[in-house]
């Protein structure tokens, strides 16, 4: 069986792919020829039609579909149980008997249907119904899921109640019989969309079964107060991240790029340096040491309430025994750290990442250099024009130094600005 | 004045709605028939006219800034009454659509469902148009016909919904409804009297609540010998006062 997932209300829905076939089985039924045959059902002053037998089922199903006995009384429990077929003599109870309880078919309206789930309305006006039949004597869980819903649905009770009383009307222009019927038909509907307290929801979804009716928040003008709040709250964030990639030029110059190799310090402090160098240690599946490194720094100069839990973090991370990203640090000075972290502070994993860092420039900073990334940077990087030297001094143009990112974005925004575009753009780069 | 005026309209839209969907739970089964098709087509036409004359006399009073609080608090339940009704509209709508396609009716074998439903539903629409008697008049292939039009009104309806949400400021939530829980009971209707003389078959309690109901049922029943008695008295020594003067 196919689980669907039940989608928004105004989304489409489909029809569960089981649903349609017992619908195609029960459409068979019908058939004037090969069809079930129907007996009458007497009640004491009225005979109303269309009543067949457990035993007729299951023979009929036998014949059509030329299964054993115990097939078609399992297709025609499914039939039963979600409602296809309902049962005369004892509504609460959806088995299919093999004998001669009573049965009839559910009316199309009322059928099972992922398409056309039952809404909270819709019970509330058939629980207000049967109130008015009923006098007041519903059962225990229908009185409790009437006053919860009483209150869930409170802005719309009034509807409720006037809608109830208008279906009353409608139904007492049929005759007897098919009041009968229409009740019995209802009441068989809601058993199983609604089932009582402990027995099995047929339409249970698993996992996204829909929650507790009891458990459900109401829907007042706190709850969405609340809502509105969060959402004010969310929108007002600032969702702009600022990234190493934003600042500069996506292509480096040559002459950045040839800085990275005077020293290591130079790759380290430089944003985009440092990002290619991680790259290139996690191509080596040793990048644990960079992030240790980074996460030392950030300690070192971030926020002093942070520093406790910052520290916590590091230990657990990098230098706890079979921590995911372990860094190997010699043990006297793992010994010295591991003393230290009892009493964090600001300066307590200087040691170690000191050790670490003299561990990356011995180690990887040399390979990094020699290293076919590295190489490749280096002929991407663009070399700035030079200015011609013209003869005429007085034409001389100014000779620009190295374009910074600033002053290049500044040009850029000029041009625009030139060529007409929003001025505004240019004056706040 | 304008709040009896739209209460009248909203009850009318309300019990068009609940005969609408009366209507709709005969589609497909034994009950289903060319009639029954039309009395579906003409029910829904006047619901929508209804239901245009409240939208466009709820969004007058709504718009009216001039009006009381108390006022304002009432024309938004108000309000709120007229998009459930249309909600459940829409949805009969749509269920009719589909039932009626999968069960159309010029077929050489109908395979209606058999539920026992064997009247017809005359009387219902009768209700809902407000007269005494229906009248057919449709060709025999209404059953295909109107479902092209079912079609085109359920894109209004929708669309009217939507023009609703959007246009009009009204916080559902903030409505607080006139009736409390269990006000259906204090109502005048004596629908019990439906169940009442019929043995109720779907109606099989477990034992606890059977032993209130059979108590109940019996002093009902006595009841009413009693009443029946009284009257018999009443009337036989009136004809004899009758008789003798």
């Amino acid at each position: 069986m196919t689980i669907n997932t039940l989608a928004e209300e105004g989304l489409r829905r489909e029809q569960m792919a089981c649903f349609r076939k017992m619908e195609k089985v029960i459409v068979a039924m019908q058939d004037p020829d090969m069809g079930m045959k129907m007996r009458n059902q007497r009640l004491l002053i009225t005979v109303i039609p269309h009543a067949m037998t457990g035993q007729d089922i299951i023979t009929w199903l036998i014949q059509k579909y030329h299964i054993y006995e115990e097939e078609a009384l399992h297709l025609g429990e499914m039939l039963v149980r979600y409602g296809y077929i309902y049962p005369l003599k004892e509504p609460r109870c959806l088995v299919l008997r093999p004998d001669e309880s009573p049965y009839r078919f559910q009316t199309p309206y009322f059928w099972t249907s992922t398409r056309w789930p039952a809404s909270e309305l819709d019970y509330a006006i058939y629980l207000a119904k049967k109130n008015i039949r009923k006098q007041g004597e519903l059962m225990e869980y229908e009185k409790e899921r009437y006053s919860l819903l009483h209150k869930r649905i409170n802005h719309t009770w009034d509807f409720v109640v006037m809608q109830a009383r208008e279906q009353l009307r409608a139904s007492k222009q049929r005759r007897k019989a098919d009041r009968i019927v229409l009740e019995c038909q209802e009441q068989a509907y809601w058993l199983i969309n609604r089932p009582p307290p402990g027995v099995q929801n047929m339409l249970d979804w698993g996992l996204e079964r829909p929650n507790n009716l009891s458990a459900r928040i109401p829907l007042n003008s706190d709850y969405y107060k609340s809502e509105i709040e969060t959402s004010r709250r969310a929108l007002g964030r600032n969702r702009v991240k600022s990234s190493v990639c934003l600042e500069g030029a996506p292509v480096p110059t040559r002459l950045r790029v040839e800085r990275w190799s005077f020293s290591f310090m130079e790759l380290l402090t430089d944003a985009m340096g440092r990002r290619e160098f991680m790259t290139y240690l996690e191509k080596e599946f040793s990048a644990e040491n960079l992030h240790f490194w980074q996460a030392c720094e950030e300690i070192k100069h971030g926020e002093s309430s942070k520093i406790v839990e910052k520290v916590e973090d590091v230990y657990k991370n990098f230098l706890a025994p079979g921590a995911a990203r372990w860094v190997n640090i010699d043990s006297k000075t793992m010994d010295k750290t591991l003393e230290g972290i009892k009493r964090p502070h600001r300066f307590v994993l200087d040691d170690a990442q000191m050790h670490i860092y003299f561990l990356m420039k011995k180690d990887s900073y040399p390979r990094y250099l020699k290293s076919d990334l590295y190489k490749n940077m280096l002929a991407k990087a663009v070399v700035p024009q030079e200015t011609k030297k013209s003869v005429f001094p007085f034409m001389r143009r100014q000779r620009h130094s190295s374009p910074s990112p600033a002053q290049a974005s500044a040009q850029a925004a000029e041009e625009d600005g030139r060529a007409g575009t929003n001025s505004a753009a240019g004056s706040q780069l | 004045m304008g709040k009896e005026e739209c209460k009248t309209m909203l009850d009318a839209l309300n019990k068009v709605t609940a005969c609408y969907r009366h209507l709709v739970i005969a589609l497909g089964s034994t009950s289903d028939s060319q009639n029954l098709r039309e009395e579906l087509k003409k029910t829904r036409k006047k619901a929508q006219e209804l239901a245009v004359a409240n939208r466009t006399k709820l969004t007058t009073l709504l718009k009216d800034k001039t009006i009381s609080k108390e006022d304002r608090a009432e024309y938004e339940r108000l309000w709120v009454l007229f998009s459930s009704s249309m909600e459940l509209l829409e949805v009969d709508m749509k269920r009719s659509l589909e039932i009626g396609q999968d069960f159309p009716l010029k077929v050489p074998t109908r395979h209606l469902i058999q539920t026992g439903m064997t009247g017809n539903t005359n009387a219902v629409a009768a209700r809902a148009m407000s007269v005494q008697n229906m009248k057919y008049e449709a060709d025999s292939n209404i059953d295909t016909a109107d479902l092209r039009d079912l079609q085109s009104e359920i894109t209004q309806v929708s669309q009217m919904m939507e023009e609703m949400e959007m246009k009009v400021q009204v916080a559902p939530w903030a409505v607080v409804a006139k009736q409390e829980a269990g006000a259906e009971l204090k109502s005048n209707m004596s629908v019990g009297n439906s169940s009442v003389g019929v043995i109720s078959i779907c109606e099989e309690e477990p034992k606890d609540d059977e032993g209130g109901g059979g108590r109940e049922g019996g002093s009902t029943s006595i009841g009413a010998v009693l009443v029946f008695f009284v009257i018999l008295t009443v009337a036989l020594v009136l004809g004899y006062l009758v008789v003798n003067m």
